[in-house]
Parts: C-alpha cells; structure tokens; sequence
C-alpha cells in the first residue's frame, strides 16, 4: 500500500474572502452549510428557550413577545408564541436539520469518502447553498416584518389561509430550501455514481455514502411534492383558487396528505444521514467492520427509501379516516421497524467485542444508540392508531419526535463535526471544555424532554401556550407546573451546553490543539489519502481501490 | 490492500464563482418582490425588487454561460438532467393528485362534473396550442441537428422559431384566460376553476421558464459561442414541458 504521508501538506493559498464566500469547491460549500445551519440552530434555539420561559408556569409571562421582536409587545402573548413555534420548527427541520446533515456533512463527506475531486456540478452545488441561504434569510425577516408568519412548520390549512400572518413567507422559505435541496439531490445522486474512485464497488461505500444516497433519493421523490403543496397554499390564499378551503369546494385534509406526503419520508432524509454519520464514527473507534454491511444497506437503507413513502397517513389518525384505513396504516407504519431494526442491530454487533476509544465524537455517537432506543420505541404507541387517538395532541408526541428528530440527529450533526474537525482544520476540538459542553448537553436534554412524556400521557396539550388551572383543575394544573418547571430548567442547560460546544469550536478552529493526520486511526480515503487537512483538489494522487480495500477493514 | 496511486491532475487553487450567489439572489428579490406585492400590497418596492431581479438573474446567468467551457463529462449531465426533470414530474403529480382529489370528491357530493358556474370551455384552442408546441419541439430538433453539424445561421433561425412558437403558446394561454375572466370563470368561482388555473398556469411558467433558456442559448450564442450540454439542456427541457401538456391538455380539456 502506498499511503502518502502529507503530513505537512503544500500551503494552498486562500483566494481571499471572495473565493470564500463565492466558493465552488465542495469543502469549503460544506462549512458555509455549516455556518449558515448553526446559525439557524442558535435562533431557532433562542425561540425554544423563549417556548419554554412561557410554559414555566400558567398565565402570561409576557416575555415571549421579546423573543420574537415585538418590542412593542403588539401581539398577544398567544400570537408571539405562535410566532416563536413557527420559526423554531421551521428553521429546526428546514434551516438545521436537514442542510446541517445533507448540506454540511455530504458536501464535506461525500467526494472525500469516494476519492473524488469535488461534486458532479460544482457551481449547481454552490447554487444550492446560496438558495439555502436566502431561504434562511427569508425565515429570519420573520423577526423584523409586520404580520409575522404563525403557522408552525406544517403550515396547515384553512387557519394558514385565514390568518393575517405573512403565509407567503413560509411557502418561500419552503420554496428556496426545497429548491436547494432537488438540487444537491441531483448533485450528489449523481457524484455517488459515476465519480467513485476506479476500482471502489456498491458494497466498499462508507455507510454514510450511502445514508445519502438513499436519504437524497427520498428527498428528491418528495420534495417536489412538498413544493406542491405549499404552491397551493400560496394560491389559495393571495389568488383565490379553493382547493383547501371548504366553503369553495376545496378539502383541507388534501394538504394534509400532500404535506405529510413529503414530511413523514423527510424524517428519514434526516435520520439516514444521522445514522450514516453514527455509522462511521462507531465503526472507526470500536475499530470493528461494519456488522452485517449488506443487511444495513440493502434491507435496511434501501428498505427504509420503500417503505418510506407508504406510511404518512398516521399523521392524519385522528384528522378523520375510515377504520380500514386506520389499520392499513398501523401496520405499513409498525412495518418501518423492519428496516430501522437492521440498521439498529447492525450498529450494535459493530461496537460488539470492540475496542473503543472513547473521546467527544464517539461520546455523542453512543449518545445516539440511547436516544434511538427510546425514541423509536415511544414511537411504538404512536404507529399504533388506537392509542394514537389519545396521544397524538398531547406532548408525548412532541417529545418523541424531540427525541429522535432534535436529539438523535443533532447530535450526529456535532459527532460529525468533532470526529471530522482535524480533517478540516488539522487542529482538534476534543479537550475539557467540548466533554463539558456534552455532559452539560446530555443532562440538559434530557431534564427537558423526559417531564413532556409524563405530562404528555396525563394529558397536557402540545402546541398550547398555556394551561389554565380552572380548565384542568387545580392538583393537575400543579403537577404539570412541577414539570413545566424541570424542562425549562433543562433547556436552559442545554442551552449552556450549546454554547459552550459552539465557542469550542470557534476557538479550536483558529487556536486548537495541532493533531497528526489520521488521529482516529481510520480507514476510510478521507483520512489516509486526502491531503491534510483536505485541500483543494483533495487528494495529492489519484486514488483508486482493490477489490478487497473497504473502508472498515481493520481485521487486516 | 493495495492502493494504487499516480500523479497528475493537482488542483492546488480555490475554485470559486459569483453567478450562483447572482441567481439565488435574483431567486431572493423574486419572492420579496410577490410578497411586497401582495402581502403588504407595496407597489413600488415590490417593482424595486422586481427590478433589481432582472439584472441580478441576467448577470448571473451571462456569468455561469462564460464558465462553462470547462470539459465536462456527458454522462454527468445526462443524468443530472433526467434526475432534475424527474423531481419536475413529480410536483406536477403532487398537482394532479390535488386536480382528481376536488375532481371526485365533488362528482361524489354533486354528482355533476363540470359545476356550476363553468363556461362552455374553447375545445379548439388546445388543439392549437397542442399542435404549437409539438411543431416547437421539432423546430428545435432541427436547431439541435444544425448545432451538431456547425451550421451557425440555420441553428439560430431554428430557435428564434421555437422562440415566437413559445410565445404564440404563451399567448393563447393570456388569450384564453381574459375570455374565461370575463365570462365570470376566475380562480376562486369552483372546483374546476380551481385546478384548471393552477394547473395551465403552471403549466406556462414552465414554458416561460424554457423560452429564457432558449433565449440564453440565442443570445449567448449570437454573441460568442454556446456550451453543447447548455443546448442540450434546454431541448430535454423543452420536450418534457411538451409531454407535459399533453396530460394537462388531455385531463383539464378533453375528460
């Protein structure tokens, strides 16, 4: 094997700030993702701390209106909590999760993993992270505008209609970043095809090549269809067209299918990559092949694109059905835990037996296993149409998907930037502060999500903004109190946390501590062939592989 | 293991390009420019944004035309363009599954399809714009055939062709709807009007969007030269816009 060893790789000059910002080059798209979805996250963030300050206790604390830029306090404290749910969930799934995982981690990941040069279409790749960011630029005018958006992230019919909120601007904010994302899907669908290093098959690809591509191909089947629907909305609302609104003959529950059409499959766009992240990170420090390869990608990934789209009309148990329908779709849901069951088995037997070393990146990795485990199995009873019934407006539902959506896949996204951080920098960002930040992070969220389960089964609602002790009575009312008060302390942990992760990296990125190529020991081409860190171009040689080269192959 | 490695093809420089960040720019003053426009009913600002949109997307566009001399590699295009034109088909099936949904449900409840308040609707004007657009994509066949062989002068007759063919579609589509607009048959009237106007009109942009890709190849070619994968592009375009309204035509007109 002829490893090149550039340990001291030639200084590539930097272009100046307008080769940064105008960039084309898929590692440096990746950081501007990167940038731009934290930024997303720290605002969206900033509006869950304000969610919880309101919910601490029953009545008005009124503080949510500062939250959401209404100085004035113009709004109501009903309307700006609205506000703040909007952006939160928005920005969350469309502005963090899923650019943070299919924006930042695949444009630095993908063309690395496979020993390419770049993307397929480098200035499409850079198209889409420009959309992306004017997309979030949309989002954040919602602090500034008159008639601030209040539709959650789902934007339903009729009262998105009916509203004096801005509509318009969700319907764009969807259009840009959906735009954005057909775009990377056809940029990275197509580079995992034809731009693999010579030599390298289906079944030598890093899991995480993989999550993409089957995330990706899940996003662009759907998306579109997301596109869609909101176009309606858009219609329906500023031209006068009535296919949502029942008193022109229109049918609110088609938006719903429409929406959730896209939106259940889009858990998976962002799941897979999480998953392919968690993959990776485990497989390199257990120093373990990954068990079961085929089985985790083909029944598994592969299982999880079919299945995908079969399942979305469990978002509508209770929006109205017929009984056969209810059981048709208990079980296509209950069916998904075939699929997420392999991958699941296989990510446990690769850490089986292995050596594993633990630092920040494999802390937040094994985090993930916990947080998988008992979110999907609260998603059980939800899958499960008569207990759905019950459940389903309550917050049970908001922490289970806090649990698999906001926790798992976040801290996939910050495993991710920890275990790649020498790659990119050649510095580190694991010391005492980033293993703070995690413990912080862990209790944290943990304190916050956990007394939303027990006050969502005794009945508190999700989405409200307050609970009124004549409505639920008084012993109730005080109870939930009790925990509404455990949570919102939780998110101010969290919330420290964050911080502190954040500040880490800013700081080991121009002032961490210098590391070797290669810290973890890896197989995979970024780490033994890249250049280091990774460079313009990439790697110093063309690459290509042996039949019996794969990435994980640390028995030989 | 082995790994074989050799030495060329070095790429020690930062690529990097403003044209992307000029089109999504152009993207961003677009939809300001709808919500200015109808959200907060700001005329001026809204033709502001609207104005600022057209030199932002040309620039753009001129800028991304210059750079694509760089060799490219067939195979890639081919695939990203059927990929890209597969999402398309797919927001179109997102928009007639809206189309049959009102379709049935109100067959269902009425028992009459169209509802009341439908016009008698123009069975001609479709079959004109259909044979439009079917003669446009073979007018631009030809373009392509002329391009391959180097023909300068017939390659940009043929696609100013398709270019007012594109047009006279566009037209008869604004001809049509001031009709319907005035016999009283607007967007909200019912269930038919409904989709009927979101799906041709969807349909049009979708056609607008072709003729500016069919302008970029005429201008940028009557001005220096044009890349081959940008004339193929906006031909795979233009004939999936043409399958397209076939299903438009044949669901909205003729079921």
């Amino acid at each position: 094997m002829t490893t090149a060893t550039y340990d001291h790789a030639p200084a590539h000059s930097g272009g100046g700030i307008g080769a940064w910002i105008f960039t084309t080059d898929h590692k440096r798209v990746g950081i501007l993702y990167l940038i731009g979805s934290m930024a997303a996250f720290i605002v969206a963030g900033l509006m869950a701390i304000g969610i919880r300050i309101e919910q601490f206790a029953p009545g008005e604390s009124g503080l949510i209106q500062y939250f959401v830029g209404d100085i004035g306090k113009r709004m109501t404290t009903g309307d700006a909590y609205n506000t703040a749910l909007y952006f939160h969930g928005a920005a969350m799934i469309l502005g963090f999760l899923i650019p943070g995982l299919t924006g930042f981690a695949a444009n630095y990941l993908v063309p690395t993993m496979i020993g390419a040069k770049d993307v397929a279409f480098p200035r499409i790749n850079a198209l889409s992270v420009w959309l992306f960011y004017c997309g979030i630029i949309l989002a954040l005018l919602t602090f500034v505008i008159p008639d601030k958006p209040d539709v959650m992230w789902t934007g339903y019919p009729p009262y998105s209609i009916k509203t004096a909120g801005n509509t318009a601007l969700y319907v764009f904010t969807v259009h840009l970043i959906g735009f954005s994302s057909i775009l990377g899907a056809v940029n990275f669908i197509t580079t995992i095809i034809y731009m693999r290093a010579p030599g390298m098959g289906w079944n030598q690809l890093n899991m995480f090549v993989w999550s993409i591509l089957t995330g990706l191909t899940i996003q662009l089947i759907f998306v579109p269809v997301l596109a869609a629907a909101v176009t309606l909305l858009l219609l329906d609302k500023y031209v006068g067209t009535g296919f949502f609104d029942s008193a022109r003959g229109g049918d609110p529950l088609l938006y719903e299918n429409l929406f959730w059409f896209y939106s259940h499959p889009a858990v998976y766009v962002i799941f897979l990559p999480a998953m392919g992240l968690v993959y990776d990170i485990v497989a390199t420090m257990a120093k373990k092949n990954i068990f079961n390869y085929k089985a985790a990608v083909y029944g598994g990934m592969c299982g999880l694109v079919v299945i995908s789209g079969e399942v979305w009309v469990h978002h509508l148990y209770v929006a109205g059905m017929p009984n056969w329908l209810r059981i048709g779709m208990t079980m296509t849901t209950l069916m998904i835990s075939l699929p997420v069951g392999l991958m699941v088995l296989s990510l446990w037997g690769t850490l089986y037996k292995g050596a594993i070393t633990y630092n920040v990146a494999m802390m937040y990795a094994g985090l993930c296993f916990v947080l998988l485990l008992f979110g999907g199995l609260t998603g059980i009873p939800l899958a499960v149409a008569s207990m759905t019934v019950h459940f389903a407006r309550t917050s049970f539902v908001h922490a289970h998907f806090h649990f698999i959506m906001a926790l798992f896949a976040a801290y996939a996204v910050f495993a991710s930037v920890y275990f790649w951080f020498p790659a990119m920098t050649g510095r580190t960002a694991d010391n005492a502060v980033s293993k703070l930040a995690f413990w912080l992070n862990v209790i944290g969220t943990q304190l916050t999500f956990w007394p939303l389960f027990i006050i969502g089964v005794d009945g508190m609602p999700r989405r409200y903004w307050d609970y009124s002790p004549e409505v639920v009575g008084a012993v109730r009312s005080e109870n939930w109190t009790f925990y509404h008060h455990l949570s919102t302390y939780g998110a101010a942990i969290t919330a420290a946390g964050i911080f502190l992760m954040i500040v880490g990296w800013v700081y080991s990125a121009f002032a961490g501590a210098h590391v070797g190529r290669n810290p973890w020991g890896s197989k995979s081409l970024e780490w033994t062939h890249a250049s280091y860190p990774i460079g313009p171009g990439n790697f110093p040689e063309e690459v290509a592989v042996s039949a019996d080269w794969t990435p994980y192959n640390y028995a030989k | 293991m082995s790994i074989h490695a050799d030495t060329h093809g070095h790429a020690h420089h930062w690529e990097w390009s403003w044209a992307p960040a000029a089109i999504s720019a152009a993207a961003l003053c677009f939809t300001l420019a709808f919500t200015l426009f109808f959200v907060y009913e700001a005329q001026l600002p809204a033709i502001v944004c609207a104005g600022l949109m057209v030199p932002l997307a040309l620039a753009g566009i001129a800028k991304w035309m210059s750079e694509m001399g760089q060799p490219t590699v067939p195979a890639f295009n081919s695939l990203g363009l059927a990929l890209f034109i597969f999402g398309e088909i797919l927001i179109f099936l997102g928009l007639f599954a809206a189309y049959w949904t009102l379709r049935i449900s109100t067959s269902m409840d009425a028992g009459a399809w169209p509802p009341a308040g439908t016009p008698e609707l123009n069975h001609v004007l479709p079959l004109i714009m259909t044979a439009i657009l079917v003669t446009s994509s073979m007018t631009y066949h030809q373009a392509e055939k002329c391009f391959e062989e180097g023909g300068k002068g017939g390659f940009l007759f043929w696609v100013l062709v398709s270019i007012v063919l594109g047009v006279a579609f566009v037209f008869c589509t604004g001809y049509e709807y001031t009709h319907l607009w005035h016999e009283g048959f607007k967007p909200g009237t019912n269930q038919f009007s409904t989709p009927f106007y979101a799906l041709t009109g969807f349909h049009a942009t979708h056609v607008v969007v072709g003729l500016v890709t069919f302008l970029a190849v005429l201008v940028g070619s009557i001005i220096g030269s044009v890349h081959k994968s940008l004339v193929k592009l906006a031909g795979v375009y233009w004939h999936f816009v043409d399958i397209v309204w076939f299903f438009v035509a044949s669901q909205v007109y003729f079921w």
